[in-house]
């Protein structure tokens, strides 16, 4: 039913947990079937050092969570802005229906509005 | 659950008048009531709960309580009954019942809301004391002392906030039970659907899990119907010794959640655990009568019973 890819991130998730001392946490849901995920992110010198996810997560939602703090740990943070949806579609080489698209970018919508509160509230 | 002690004094709280309390505190006989049973009479008239299951021996006891509202002086109600008054309140023959009449003081319970206490009364001057909880039922001690021994409400948690948790919080509720409800969504988890419910607990919901105290007076229930919610909290609840466990789903749904928890290495004895399909087989299909069997079955596994009719030994 699902690629290699996602089935491998979702049973071996990358990136999983918390950090001790982030500099960006934002979290958010799918207000209808309850997907909900939190990112972190240490922040030094304008690069993403580190990034995590936690959430109760469907397969999509939970590989492409995966899939994306491995795509973005090292990335220069204002690159963040700048992801599309589909390289994270992409990535997780697979078909994915449209009625489960929400589920593969609610991970990147959530990591792009943390970014963008963050960078709103620097001087 | 809890000692309905608890309920029938908010019960009567809500007259907004003074109240007396009487407590079943001594039996010779068989009694379908235990020692610790209570009955409520404010000075409006309101009465609450029963010492007996009824009869002449509750009229007594509301006709002493007025004389107690009256005095402000409690009472030891000690009762001859023959045997046409024992067989009426279901003892198998006469014997003497004892019932202790006092002004409500409400405050001593509250204390008891927050953790396990006793409370010494005695009968004959009314004074009390809380005093280290005792093991086993309420009782006298002496002639003079009766021991009450109150635990705080058993809390249910329920994860998942669709249609048949709306009942399920109702029916716990009225069993006694503290019921905090859990969800990711707060579209659903809402004080307007829960409005009795003690707490509402909206984020991700394998994280309250972990941060909630889980323990043997404390049944989970699943009815999230969901994967992404039921591996992740049945592994923590898993890791406890809560009394019940259940999940919403058929018989072949719980079977495929089962087996990706096999997957996370949990053992066959743990997975036992979980009671899925979930709830007595009561035979409905509503919400309600889903949540009616699953509370029933939570009751009864509490109390250490399989939950087949009494008639069926």
């Amino acid at each position: 039913m699902y690629g290699e890819v996602i089935l491998d991130h979702f049973r071996h998730p990358r990136n999983e947990g918390s950090l001790e001392r982030p500099d960006i946490v934002h979290e958010d849901l799918n207000p209808l079937c309850g997907d909900r995920v939190r990112i972190e992110l240490s922040i030094d010198d304008g690069v993403i050092r580190a990034a995590r996810f936690r959430g109760d997560l469907c397969i999509i939602a939970k590989a492409a969570s995966s899939m994306l703090t491995e795509m973005i740990a090292g990335a220069r943070l204002d690159a963040v802005a700048d992801l599309r949806q589909e390289e994270l579609l992409g990535a997780l080489h697979d078909e994915i229906p449209a009625g489960r698209r929400n589920c593969a970018l609610l991970p990147l919508s959530v990591l792009k509005a943390g970014v963008r509160l963050f960078s709103a509230s620097r001087p | 659950m809890s000692d309905e002690t608890f309920e029938l004094i908010e019960q009567i709280r809500r007259t907004g008048t003074r109240a007396v309390m009487a407590t079943l505190v001594g039996t010779h006989g068989t009694t379908p009531r235990k020692e610790g049973t209570k009955m409520f009479v404010a000075e409006d008239g309101a009465i609450v709960g029963s010492v007996t299951i009824g009869g002449c021996v509750d009229a007594r006891v509301i006709e002493q309580a007025g004389e107690v509202l009256r005095s402000s002086r409690p009472s030891l109600l000690e009762m001859q009954l023959g045997d046409d008054d024992a067989q009426e309140i279901g003892l198998t023959c006469g014997g003497t019942i004892d019932v202790f009449v006092e002004p409500l003081n409400a405050a001593i319970y509250e204390i008891a809301k927050e953790r396990a206490v006793a409370i010494a009364t005695d009968v004959r001057s009314g004074s009390h004391a809380i005093i280290e909880p005792l093991d086993g039922r309420s009782r006298m001690l002496n002639e003079k002392i009766y021991v009450e021994v109150l635990r705080p409400p058993s809390t249910m948690y329920i994860f998942g906030a669709g249609a048949v948790a709306i009942p399920l919080v109702t029916f716990a509720k009225t069993v006694g039970f503290r019921v905090v409800v859990v969800d990711a969504r707060p579209r659903f988890a809402t004080r307007n659907r829960f409005p009795q419910a003690d707490d509402i607990r909206i984020g991700i919901a394998s994280e309250i899990a972990e941060e909630i105290e889980l323990n043997a007076t404390t049944p989970v229930v699943l009815v999230a119907h969901d994967y992404k919610f039921e591996i992740p909290v049945l592994k923590r609840v898993l890791a406890t010794d809560v009394p019940y466990i259940g999940m919403l789903g058929s018989r072949r749904r719980g079977a495929a959640v089962l087996n990706m928890l096999r997957e996370e290495s949990l053992t066959d004895g743990q997975l036992a655990r979980i009671h899925t399909p979930i709830g007595l087989n009561l035979g409905g299909e509503t919400a309600a009568e889903i949540a009616l069997s699953i509370v029933a079955e939570v009751v009864a596994v509490m109390h250490g019973r399989n939950g087949n009719s009494p008639r069926v030994r």
